[in-house]
């Protein structure tokens, strides 16, 4: 007999440890539904329950309450009131902070209220000692009418308590903390009289929330019950005193804090890491040695999966049976696969130290430290959390930005996002770095490669704030903006965490962008593979005539062959074609190529390279970086990644918008392709233009 | 000749992956479509 499984839903304010408790009841078993990063959106995982019951456990957006402010936190409100969505929960589980109770509650009186089985749990439990707190909790749970799991994610404990609470969630009293009537009583009771089907606190979140509830005609219900913006806004603050009374009351005798035993470093801290002066170096710091840490420890992985990759090619070429299969196999998908897999271990640090920061608490003082900075460029705080996290991907970074309750702040943090260096980009960086920049010692301790690459994202960074400043001044939206920003407690980073937020980012690059580079490598193998005419086909007879009489080896010959034939193939008529557009920017047609296909997603460029110099080459044993090192221009003789062509495709990828999936992604959350084609034009644009001027300087 | 129907067979998938992708994205849906969201 099949079971269905019981959905979970996990709700609470942001910094409750609402994902450390989902990682601890799912452990790996997680779907992510949406862009790997902070929780914007529903993100799913399973667990294996007592008495063999199965559960889908939801990771929702942390949210302060019903009350929407911000778009992710509608998220949750629409959830809640749609019985027929497919995740519609069986059971909510409101993760709270023992040492913010007061606060976290709010959010469970109104759940409580929709009459959706509720289980508290109160979170942060070894912390209890140190803060001097002790909790009542028969009492609580008398109050409260439900149960309460008192647990500490971060050590594990009371998870199986947790489980059995979820197991026997029919059990939990349905009952609501807050009579609605009592908010006003004349409006509840006609509002009642006139749908007295519907649950009247669910009416009440049709009329005051933005949010779809479509059985219900929020227009009539609005109608028959006018009543002014103002006059909602205070019958809303009416019910939020009325919460925060019950709630006092239920803690009055509940929960006892005594003062004197609390030791608290915190403060301490604090002074330090958000000082006018020290916050600074100290970030800055921070930002040197994560830099110089994705360049020093990834190399020895780097090389080794490179010339694994390019030993496998040279295996298949050599092993299995000659024809178009094994051509495509060893010059087309091992290349491509490997000019994916090779960047694994830079991403997986660079996620690493993201991951510690923010599970240390210290990324929401960068957001405090910011927001002075932030402001005059006509951003938020806020906005740093969607620059941070566009380090990763631009996308999950621009949905970030649905916490940011202006608008004005939120599209301009839109519209500047992508300037930050995104994982993708790193690829392009990485090798283009180690191609045209001596890998030599700065001041005895810095690695020059290293400070090149952070010179890059600060450059990106730079590039956002500026952008920000313009557009502040450029467009005319007058709103109101204040900013408010929850300073968690400082916490040793839990391995577990770290680890699942590492392994989950690298697994989505890898997966994400790795379909597509297959895909893409592909196509371009055959494009590289076939051509028309006569140059194409019979480029063995014409380089044997070009070459008679010149005392050439035989490997010299092939290569003089694969080399006419790429140049002769669908992919290098295209390339030439495009040649004079870009080359006053230093490139050549193959990189014209790389360009191109890259502007699906910036990581295909790697792979793309890595493709043609396979088919236009002989050595199927050389590793993606040698074949780049030894390319040179056929006019010149010259090598085709000196250093000024390097900086120029540097800056050209610094700043070009070659990222099809960001423009998606903007138009969404802008509702307007205007955006979108500001962002391109712009971005395309100075990208253009920079690499331009720095490949005539430097050249 | 079995080579050659598999590399193409592998380009068709290729392409038609690519263009799957990026034109044919599927509509998140925005309700429940059946006109009843279970409300009451």
């Amino acid at each position: 007999m099949s079971v269905q499984n019981i959905n979970v839903a996990l709700i609470g304010n942001p910094n409750t440890g609402k994902t450390s408790v989902f990682n601890q009841l799912t452990g790996l078993n997680q779907q992510v539904g949406n862009y790997p990063g902070i929780t914007v959106e529903k993100k799913i995982g399973f667990c294996k329950l007592p008495h063999g019951i199965k559960a889908n456990i939801l990771d929702l957006p942390g949210t302060y309450s019903l009350n929407a402010s911000s778009m992710d936190e509608s998220v949750v409100i629409e959830l809640l009131l749609n019985k027929n969505d497919k995740l519609y929960p069986d059971v909510a589980v409101v993760v709270t902070d023992v040492e913010n109770l007061k606060r976290n509650l709010l959010i469970y009186t109104q759940i409580k209220d929709l009459e959706i089985p509720t289980i508290l749990v109160i979170n942060m439990a070894d912390r209890m000692e140190t803060k001097g707190i002790t909790l009542d909790i028969p009492l609580l749970e008398e109050k409260l009418k439900t149960k309460i799991a008192l647990i500490s994610s971060r050590k594990g404990t009371g998870i199986e308590d947790l489980k059995n609470l979820i197991v026997s969630y029919k059990t939990i009293q349905h009952e609501p903390c807050l009579n609605t009537f009592d908010i006003d009583p004349e409006y509840f009771s006609s509002l009642q009289n006139l749908f007295p089907n519907q649950l009247l606190y669910k009416l009440w979140l049709v009329i005051t929330q933005d949010v779809n509830f479509s059985n219900l005609d929020r227009n009539e219900i609005r109608n028959a019950f006018t009543k002014s913006h103002s006059e909602l806004k205070r019958l809303q603050q009416k019910e939020t005193i009325k919460r925060y009374q019950f709630i006092n009351d239920v803690l009055k005798d509940g929960l006892k804090i005594d003062a004197s035993m609390a030791k608290d470093i915190r403060a301490k801290l604090d002074r330090v890491l958000t000082h006018k002066v020290w916050g600074y170096v100290i970030f800055l710091g921070i930002l040197f040695l994560i830099f110089q840490s994705i360049f020093s420890w990834s190399t020895i992985p780097m090389d080794f999966i490179d010339g694994t990759f390019a030993s496998l090619s040279s295996w298949a070429a050599e092993e299995l049976p000659s024809g178009i299969l094994t051509d495509l196999l060893s010059q087309g998908i091992i290349p491509g696969i490997g000019g994916v897999i090779i960047f694994i271990p830079q991403i997986a640090f660079l996620f690493l130290f993201i991951s510690i920061l923010e599970e240390s608490g210290y990324m929401s003082r960068v957001v405090f430290l910011m927001d002075k900075i932030m402001r005059r460029f006509g951003l938020s705080g806020k906005s740093v959390v969607p620059l941070i996290s566009g380090t990763a991907c631009a996308i999950p970074a621009i949905m970030a930005t649905r916490n940011i309750e202006n608008w004005k702040e939120r599209l301009i943090t839109i519209l500047v996002t992508p300037f930050t260096t995104c994982s993708a980009r790193l690829p392009v960086y990485a090798i283009i770095i180690s191609l045209v920049i001596p890998s030599k010692r700065v001041l005895g301790i810095l690695n020059l490669q290293g400070l090149t690459l952070m010179f890059l994202y600060v450059l990106g960074f730079a590039t956002a704030i500026l952008s920000a400043y313009i557009l502040n001044k450029v467009l005319k939206l007058d709103t109101k903006t204040y900013f408010v920003v929850e300073m968690p407690n400082y916490k040793l980073p839990l391995f577990k965490n770290v680890g699942i937020n590492v392994v989950e980012k690298t697994k989505a690059f890898i997966v994400g962008a790795g379909k597509i580079i297959l895909a893409i490598s592909v196509i371009l193998w055959f494009l590289a593979s076939y051509g028309p005419g006569k140059d194409f086909n019979e480029a063995e007879a014409i380089v044997k005539e070009r070459t008679a009489g010149k005392q050439l080896t035989e490997i010299q010959v092939e290569n003089e062959i694969a080399s006419q034939k790429l140049e002769n193939s669908y992919i290098g008529l295209m390339g030439r074609a495009i040649e004079p557009a870009i080359s006053p920017l230093g490139y050549d047609w193959k990189i014209g190529i790389a360009l191109i296909s890259s502007f699906a997603a910036r990581e295909v460029f790697v792979g793309t390279l890595a493709t043609i110099y396979s088919v236009g080459d002989s050595d199927n044993e050389a590793t993606i970086k040698s074949k780049m090192q030894a390319e040179v221009s056929p006019s010149t003789g010259k090598k085709i990644f000196n250093f000024a062509t390097g900086i120029s495709l540097l800056l050209f990828y610094a700043f070009a918008m070659q990222c099809a999936s960001t423009l998606a992604i903007t138009k969404k959350e802008t509702n307007s392709w205007k955006w979108p084609a500001m962002q391109l034009v712009f971005m395309s644009g100075l990208a253009y233009f920079v690499a331009l001027i720095s490949y005539q300087l430097l050249k | 000749m079995l080579q050659e129907i598999i590399a193409f067979a592998i380009l068709g998938f290729a392409v038609a992956f690519l263009i799957k992708k990026f034109f044919f994205k599927p509509k998140k849906k925005k309700d429940c479509g059946d006109g009843n969201c279970g409300c009451s």
